[in-house]
């Protein structure tokens, strides 16, 4: 499940322009509901026509859409037997067209666009945050205070026919250090895995090196209370950029906020966390000290299930949510998913920042697959074998440390997004000897390739170009066909003239 | 007896934690929890997800193994 990542990446404070469009999106949409409307009139939501029960129907729905990495929709459920008058939505940032649109630019748009709109932004210093009292915002239209059954306030449903429960798979989950409860700074947002275990008991899913995993061992150990609050249906960019690896003492809020280029509402929920003012359904709850149940299996982003273990507990202690809330949810499984699109490319993002501060010659990093499980980076090659020392660098940044399990080292004029140029250079470029294997390393626990769960193998292969003093290869020319925005724009063309039926 | 579909506890282990109903209140489907194994089920689901024998013996649960407990609590000793 995506998480917020353990350390640090420095971004460094910049001014960032946005584009008159992006600007007008921002400024636009402020919630979940406002971001469906706003597909819905591009043509990327809809609305599923028939009744359907929970399961198996909403998962073979999601699978199917999931298919479209690309175009596909967003899909609202308005008639989920059993849970009549409550509505769902799963697949908001199911495809990069969702995304480039929230980001402001046109369908179409390819995901190296969007690699590098992000990176554009990346590093904005300026958070933009609103302050709304919590009588006037909307996620306290209706308050539950006792007598809580999340099975019956959420239309739940099984994501994958062999998981132990029924997943909240998007929450942004907000909590405090349990020892600096006032540091707007060190309140954590993150993405973590929460199954309901009964009416008002939930697990949650971290390990110590999230800052979550941080909170709940303090807590625990120092026998301090640890609250937090769940926000389920939320501002797109939240779930968008609250899963970046970013600062223990940067604030995700701030952040998305940055990101996106317009201001985030904040207000308070019950139990004194800041929350999105929007959102909407908020679950406060508290820690249960000491207290770990069956948690599991699940249907994870690698593809496979994770098995079962003894996870924290929290109980439910407030209900907060708009009129007629939305839940929304996300299909997670094998690849590819819902999850793959959401997290891609800010798995990418952060590691090409770190990676360009000493390395200037790095292109573009793509760590679209399975939360950079395989990493594809092109660099502009300097001498034999420098791509293997920026590989090497590589697993050194905050997510490599843990993910980067297969790298591939490109040229800088192959585009990391496009499989047929990387297969290109795989299959000409790499010789049997350009392949390194680090035995015995980090490794993300639920990834079944792992020796034993956290320490696993990883693999680089050199697919650049043969440099001096490398001999092999020198007398070969590379073709250079031309290339460029005016060949990206050229592409444009052909495909809407494709989509008008070859007319102009 | 067994009841629950994962660990085959006896229905005294596992309790209704809600009936959805439609729109007439007619009850459509129940959700059971399992008090032992802590797993989650609707009676309306597939038989693969919900049948002990047609599932997968994976996803079954073993009462007297040891699991991995996520982040230790701290002993109070």
């Amino acid at each position: 499940m995506a998480t917020k990542a353990m350390s640090a990446t420095a971004a460094q404070a910049k001014d960032v322009t946005l584009s008159e469009s992006a600007l007008q999106v921002a400024a636009r949409i402020t919630s979940l509901r406002d971001f469906l409307e706003f597909l819905a009139e591009h043509g990327q939501c809809i609305t599923w026509p028939e009744a359907v029960m929970p399961e198996p129907d909403i998962r073979n729905i999601a699978v199917a859409a999931g298919r479209d990495a690309m175009n596909g929709p967003a899909i609202i459920f308005n008639d989920i037997k059993g849970y009549p008058g409550k509505s769902m939505v799963l697949g908001v940032h199911g495809s990069f067209t969702n995304l480039a649109l929230l980001l402001g630019h046109p369908k179409g748009t390819t995901i190296k666009e969007l690699f590098y709109d992000i990176i554009s932004r990346w590093g904005a210093d300026k958070p933009l945050l609103k302050r709304i009292a919590a009588d006037k915002a909307p996620v306290h239209e209706n308050r539950i205070d006792a007598n809580f059954n999340l099975y019956d306030v959420l239309p739940l449903y099984r994501i994958n026919e062999y998981d132990g429960g029924f997943y909240i798979g998007k929450a942004n989950v907000v909590s405090r250090d349990p020892h600096d409860p006032d540091n707007f700074g060190k309140q954590n947002v993150g993405i973590y895995r929460i199954q309901p275990q009964g009416k008002e008991i939930f697990t949650l899913l971290s390990v110590p090196a999230h800052d979550m995993g941080r909170m709940i061992i303090a807590a625990e150990r120092d026998d301090k209370p640890l609250k937090i609050a769940v926000m389920l249906g939320n501002h797109p960019a939240m779930c968008m950029f609250a899963a970046t690896p970013i600062g223990y003492e940067e604030s995700e809020f701030a952040y998305a906020s940055q990101m996106m280029g317009a201001p985030l509402r904040l207000t308070e929920s019950g139990n004194g966390m800041d929350i999105l003012a929007d959102t909407e359904m908020v679950i406060e709850a508290e820690l249960i000290h000491g207290s770990r149940q069956y948690e599991g299996p699940f249907g994870e982003f690698p593809g496979s299930y994770s098995g079962v273990r003894m996870a924290p507990q929290f109980r439910v202690t407030g209900i907060s949510h708009r009129n007629n809330p939305i839940f929304e949810n996300i299909y997670i499984g094998k690849g590819w998913t819902e999850h793959d699109t959401l997290i891609g490319l800010n798995t990418s993002a952060p590691i090409y920042a770190k990676l360009k501060e000493d390395f200037p010659e790095v292109e573009a990093v793509n760590a679209l697959y399975q939360h950079g499980l395989t990493g594809i980076i092109s660099v502009k090659n300097r001498f034999a074998g420098f791509a293997k020392s920026v590989a090497m660098r590589a697993l050194g940044t905050p997510h490599g440390l843990m993910y980067l399990k297969n790298l591939i080292m490109v040229d800088d004029d192959v585009d990391p997004f496009d499989l047929n140029q990387v297969m290109w250079a795989l299959s000409t470029r790499t010789r049997a000897d350009d392949i390194i294997v680090v035995p015995n390393m980090p490794m993300i626990i639920i990834d079944p390739a792992a020796e034993v769960p956290g320490k696993g193998h990883r693999l680089i292969i050199d697919a650049t170009s043969f440099m001096p003093p490398d001999k092999v290869g020198a007398d070969a020319k590379i073709v250079t066909p031309p290339s460029g925005p005016k060949i990206d724009e050229l592409a444009k063309i052909i495909q809407a003239l494709q989509q008008q039926g070859g007319q102009s | 007896m067994s009841f629950c579909p994962r660990c085959q506890s006896e229905q005294d282990a596992c309790r209704v934690e809600h009936e959805g109903r439609d729109a007439q209140d007619q009850l459509v489907w129940t959700v059971f929890y399992c008090t032992r194994c802590s797993f989650t089920w609707r009676d309306s689901e597939p038989e693969e997800s919900i049948v002990y024998a047609k599932r997968d013996p994976f996803s079954r649960i073993l009462m007297d193994k040891k699991y991995p407990v996520v982040m230790p609590p701290p002993s109070r000793d």
